[in-house]
């Protein structure tokens, strides 16, 4: 490459902070200016016709203007300098909007409940030591083992035997997926119907108290009509079990058996409930993005290796293991990264079923319990930081791996 | 100071020139906010009718359940409401301590009349650094047990004066084969708080009263204190003794407050109500079944929280919303003197459906649809007359405590047992701030 | 592909696990669904399988609850704000993503990894963490040393700011998906157009965007149904304190949350309004949203 002047190397220089700094922030600025006195004088149906149009127009509009600017600088810079300009919104968008936010965060987290003056690490200290945070992490700990453990479990069975089928494969994979569309709201109110309690007597419509309670002889399910009740279970049957607001299995049948037991049934007996009931949630809703996700992986698998191991006259289990397993193991390993990151930002589920009552939060749900509820900006940051800090080593573990690979 | 002088002079200045223009705010648009849901929010929108008709200045409310989060993110975003209605005077001095409120001083209210008509206790519960930042609103009244007078009269059972009286009653429902109390804590995000209703009640009762309180709310006495602990063994003898809830213990955590006093409205095969006491707020009335709700004041009415100390006057604890101010635009004076004006709260009052109680000693009591809501309201007026009207404690202490380990180790308590009662004082002491 | 040298007995004993599985996932959705259309009361005065059982269920069939929730609760204005969010917020991040992605797959430039690293470590940064900075951005900019690099905009509270907050936060997943996208192009093709004297511009509207269109489709649908389904960030950028501001999720989250007694009729209905536009996007839809999440997460 030829060596560039002085002149040269000050003009590339003026280009690529106009591509990546003013001229995005013009981009930004003008829009959001433009939209908010929009807002001011237009009726909605208008801004949003405007905002589509303009929106997804003014990026052209700007690109050759910058692409005059760009002509003046010599022919062999002009790819880069075009790269820069193209790459630049984006760039500045995420810039703005994701690190910026990231690193005003991390420094909020050092700072007092009001966002005002420094008190060192006392929110970290804090962080882990308060009994509420303990249990927030060791909830996400659960939820990062059963819930990559099960959607993973789960969605290669699903993945692997719909393959094998000649039809049906779409429907039995849709059905799996549907919960991909549902929002985690809605989802969830799905969920809380089922494990829905209401204090005797009155009807069990949850459909997992209504059978507990009509399990057994003599035992049934209350009926209420006309305010009278008409048929009135036995004493002896099974009470209806607020399932959210069990923290341990102490209230049930197996956990008084436990109860009497050694370490290992002590430890048992403390299998968080509650939290486990709520994580079914998600491993509902994320398997069939698993499935879709392994099923394309398989599919990939030559022909011949399968036959080959068929003809080897390996079991169908022997060939899951010691083939197609090895085979998409980069694939399980990178939904597996997606999984632990989507949990890490599990927020919904809980906000909408228990706002983290009864020992059953997440850091993300805590992290908006500490602002607006106990109304402390730094230790809010503080979880934020935390959640953070927890993605970095997957994050970071998956690009040396990529790294390796791609130098082999 | 200085500047705060210099405002109102431009803020008397602004409004002169208000009152010369005259009719200048028509048109003007005022936002409020609450956590107000459902018949109560549009009660309190049909407050302003009248006034949006004298006045030009459209009012409009928005509730939400989650008002207390979005509040919060709206004053770090600028975009305020222009006034909001908290649910606890506690965040309107975090709010005001932010520098985020007006003071009603600065908007103009005329303190005196305002004392004058909601007392000064309520007053006071908005101060900070001697300016006040809370809009007195609507109260309910927590001091109450509801019954069925039908059912105890069958039974030839009699209404409680006393603790020991509800008791020896509760005892007697035992053995008569039924359940006395319906009691359930379970609330999203807001678990416990029926617990720490019962203990403020109980507070209220033994020691020396409304003395004993306010050193309890103000953290002078500390939370394992003999008198706190004295109110949580009391509490404890309800929750835990046997066969005294429906559903026994285990159900006290997982039953969910508003369906918790369903019981006492369905008949069992033998013509047994599911529970016959329910200590609860004024505003359960709105979670019952539509059937029962008719009946409210009738046959399901209300007996006081049973005396514990013959030696104390009788308190009243409350709870209720109060306001805080975002800003000093003419119209929205205008608004806040409209709201603690006598006359506010006529067109809420007046709706089949309101069982909340407008705070201000003049209003005219007649105007509620229901016979138990008057009642009530002459307790809350009788009670802050006599000083022994008490905000719920946990609203008023710091929101680690009031709305953290106060409700989490109540739950703990419920589950755990009387054993648990000094852990769980110890506990919610140490995460005093 | 299919392999037909299966064993006879592996098939029954295949389909019934699927079949198991699929009633499992779909049992969920059943129950609930079959009880939005009882009358309000007979939801909680018996449940769903026993009216089923006992044929009540057919001699009550109504309406009356998704009028209720559509109508009274005026359900209908909050799609209309959840789609007027939505279709912006999914075609803005998709114009800037294209041309970052065709620089990042075409183009040669000093510091294109280490640049490309940061747009693949932006998506695992929680939204959380993003929302209290970007809300005081939004509404006082940023002063750095006493120069405002950006000016106070006062967005908060309009539509204008949930669309940049979801383009901000799409942008990543965007670029990479369209990025890996276009790697899978023919090179060869554009290198052709690119020796015949075609400018960047040209060869990116004529050649590379008509080539990527089920990538984009993909992105979209992708995008679509998360700003759809999104609850967080209209909660905190567009606020709900005025009414004409609440779009379906926060719409939703009152009615469930709801403090108000059992509204399970409203929550059932509601629930199931919600999930419909989602639903159809996604079955018609469903080719290239697979596509999109199997390009992001195979290739990854």
């Amino acid at each position: 490459m030829k060596k560039l002047t002085q002149r040269e190397k000050l003009f590339n220089f003026g280009i690529s902070l106009l591509a990546l700094g003013a001229f995005p922030l013009f981009w930004f600025l003008s829009q959001a200016i433009l939209f908010r006195e929009l807002t001011e004088i237009v009726s909605r149906n208008v801004l949003v016709v405007i905002g589509i149009i303009v929106g997804s127009s003014f990026v052209f509009l700007l690109f050759n203007g910058m692409e005059r600017l760009i002509r003046l600088a010599p022919r062999e810079r002009r790819d880069s300098l075009e790269a820069r300009m193209f790459a630049g919104p984006s760039l500045f968008m995420i810039g703005l909007f994701l690190f910026y936010p990231a690193i005003r965060t991390i420094y909020l987290s050092f700072k007092d409940r009001y966002g005002k003056s420094f008190n060192g690490v006392e929110n970290y200290s804090w962080a882990f030591s308060d009994t509420e945070m303990l249990v927030t992490i060791r909830n996400q700990i659960v939820w990062l083992v059963f819930v990559v453990f099960f959607t993973l479990l789960i969605g290669l069975i699903v993945g692997w035997l719909s393959d094998r089928l000649n039809k049906g494969e779409a429907f039995f994979k849709s059905i799996v997926f549907m919960p991909m569309a549902i929002s985690a709201v809605g989802a969830t109110a799905i969920f809380k119907f089922i494990y829905e309690y209401r204090p005797p007597p009155l009807t069990q419509i949850g459909i997992i108290n209504g059978i507990r309670v009509s399990s057994g002889e003599k035992c049934s399910n209350n009926r209420i009509i006309e305010g009278v009740l008409n048929d009135y279970a036995d004493p002896s049957c099974n009470r209806a079990i607020g399932w959210l607001q069990q923290r341990d299995l102490s209230n049930l049948q197996i956990g008084e058996t436990l109860e009497s037991g050694g370490w290992l049934s002590n430890l048992l007996v403390n299998f968080p409930l509650n939290t486990v009931l709520l994580l079914v949630i998600m491993i509902w809703a994320y398997t069939g993005f698993a499935a879709v996700v392994f099923s394309a992986g398989i599919k990939a698998i030559p022909a011949d290796i399968m036959e080959a191991g068929q003809i080897d006259g390996a079991s169908e289990i022997r060939i899951f293991l010691s083939i197609v397993i090895p085979y998409i193991k980069s694939t399980i390993i990178v939904v597996g990264t997606y999984m632990v990151v989507t949990v890490l930002k599990a927020f919904d589920i809980i906000y909408v079923s228990t706002r983290g009552d009864l020992e059953t939060n997440l850091l993300a749900v805590k992290m908006l319990d500490e602002f607006s509820k106990y109304r402390n900006i730094g230790r809010s940051s503080t979880v934020a930081v935390i959640i953070f800090v927890c993605v970095i080593p997957i994050i970071v573990g998956n690009a040396l791996r990529e790294k390796e690979s791609n130098s082999l | 100071m200085k500047k705060r002088s210099i405002f109102g002079l431009l803020l008397i200045l602004s409004m002169v020139a208000a009152a010369c223009g005259g009719g200048s705010l028509e048109g003007e648009e005022v936002f409020i906010t609450g956590a107000l849901v459902g018949n109560d929010a549009a009660g309190f929108q049909e407050n302003f009718d009248s006034f949006t008709e004298e006045t030009g200045i459209i009012v409009s409310f928005q509730g939400s359940d989650n008002f207390e989060q979005e509040v919060q993110i709206q004053m770090e975003s600028g975009d305020t409401p222009d006034i909001a209605l908290w649910p606890q005077p506690g965040a309107v001095v975090d709010a005001a301590q932010r520098g985020y409120l007006v003071s009603l001083e600065d908007l103009g209210v005329d303190m005196d009349e305002y004392r004058a008509s909601f007392s000064s206790y309520i007053v006071g519960l908005g101060e900070v650094d001697g300016a006040h930042y809370g809009g007195a609103h609507a109260f309910n009244l927590k001091s109450i047990v509801w019954y069925q007078p039908a059912e105890f009269e069958a039974r030839g059972y009699s209404i409680p004066s006393t603790w020991d009286e509800m008791i020896a009653l509760a005892d007697q429902i035992v053995a008569d084969g039924m359940t006395p109390f319906c009691f359930g804590m379970y609330s999203n995000g807001a678990s416990g708080w029926l617990a720490t209703d019962w203990m403020e009640d109980i507070m209220l009762r033994t020691g020396e009263g409304t003395a004993t309180y306010d050193k309890w709310v103000s953290h002078d006495i500390p939370f394992n204190d003999p008198v706190v602990k004295n109110a949580a063994t009391f509490l404890s003898q309800i929750m835990h003794t046997e066969g005294y809830v429906v559903g026994g213990t285990d159900a006290i955590v997982s039953t969910y407050f508003g369906n918790a006093q369903d019981p006492m409205f369905e008949k069992d095969a033998n013509g047994n109500p599911g529970c016959f006491m329910h200590r609860q707020a004024s505003f359960i009335t709105s979670f019952w079944p539509e059937a029962a709700q008719a009946g409210a004041g009738s046959e399901t009415t209300v007996f006081p929280f049973p005396a514990m100390d013959d030696g104390l006057p009788k308190a009243a604890l409350g709870a209720g919303d109060m306001f805080g101010v975002f800003n000093d635009r003419d119209a929205t004076i205008e608004v806040v003197n409209y709201m603690l004006s006598n006359d506010f709260f006529e067109a809420a009052a007046q709706r089949p459906d309101n069982s909340r109680i407008y705070g201000h000693v003049d209003f005219d009591t007649s105007l509620y649809s229901k016979d138990i809501t008057r009642v009530l309201a002459d307790t809350i007026t009788g009670a802050l007359a006599e000083n022994a009207f008490r905000f719920d404690a946990s609203d008023l202490m710091p929101p680690e405590v009031g709305a953290g380990s106060f409700w989490k180790e109540m739950m703990n308590l419920a589950v755990e047992g009387p054993g648990y009662i000094d852990t769980a004082l110890n506990n919610i002491e140490t995460s005093w701030p | 592909m299919t392999r037909n040298n299966q064993k006879w007995y592996d098939k029954p004993f295949t389909k019934l696990i699927l079949v198991a599985i699929a009633i499992t996932w779909i049992f969920p959705i059943f129950g609930f669904l079959l009880s939005s259309f009882r009358p309000p009361e007979a939801i909680k005065r018996t449940s769903w399988w026993e009216s089923l059982y006992t044929g009540e269920y057919w001699t009550e069939l109504t309406l009356q609850n998704y009028s209720e929730v559509f109508f009274a609760e005026n359900l209908s204005r909050s799609f209309y704000n959840s789609l007027a969010i939505t279709i912006p917020s999914t075609i803005i991040p998709i114009t800037i993503a294209a041309f970052a992605a065709y620089a990042f797959a075409f183009m040669d430039f000093r510091g294109k990894n280490f640049l490309f690293m940061m747009v693949v470590a932006s998506m695992i940064i929680p939204l959380q963490m993003s929302l209290i900075p970007l809300v005081q951005l939004f509404k006082s900019g940023i002063e750095l040393g006493g120069i405002t690099i950006i000016p106070a905009l006062d967005i908060n509270g309009t539509f204008v700011a949930t669309w940049f907050a979801h383009t901000g936060f799409g942008l990543p997943l965007a670029t990479f998906l369209l990025r890996d996208f276009m790697m899978g192009l023919p090179r060869s093709v554009i290198e052709s157009a690119k020796i015949d004297g075609a400018s960047n511009m040209t060869t990116f509207f004529k050649l590379v965007v008509p080539l990527s269109i089920s990538g984009i489709a993909a992105f979209a649908t992708f995008q679509f149904l998360w700003v759809y389904n999104d609850f967080l960030v209209a909660n905190v950028f567009l606020g709900v304190y005025k009414p004409e501001n609440l779009v379906v999720t926060s719409h939703m989250s009152q009615i469930v949350v709801g403090l108000f007694g059992e509204a399970w009729h409203l929550r059932l209905s509601g629930a199931v309004i919600s999930m419909i536009v989602p639903l159809i996007v996604f079955f018609s839809l469903q080719r290239y949203f697979i596509r999109g999440l199997i390009g992001g997460a195979v290739k990854g």
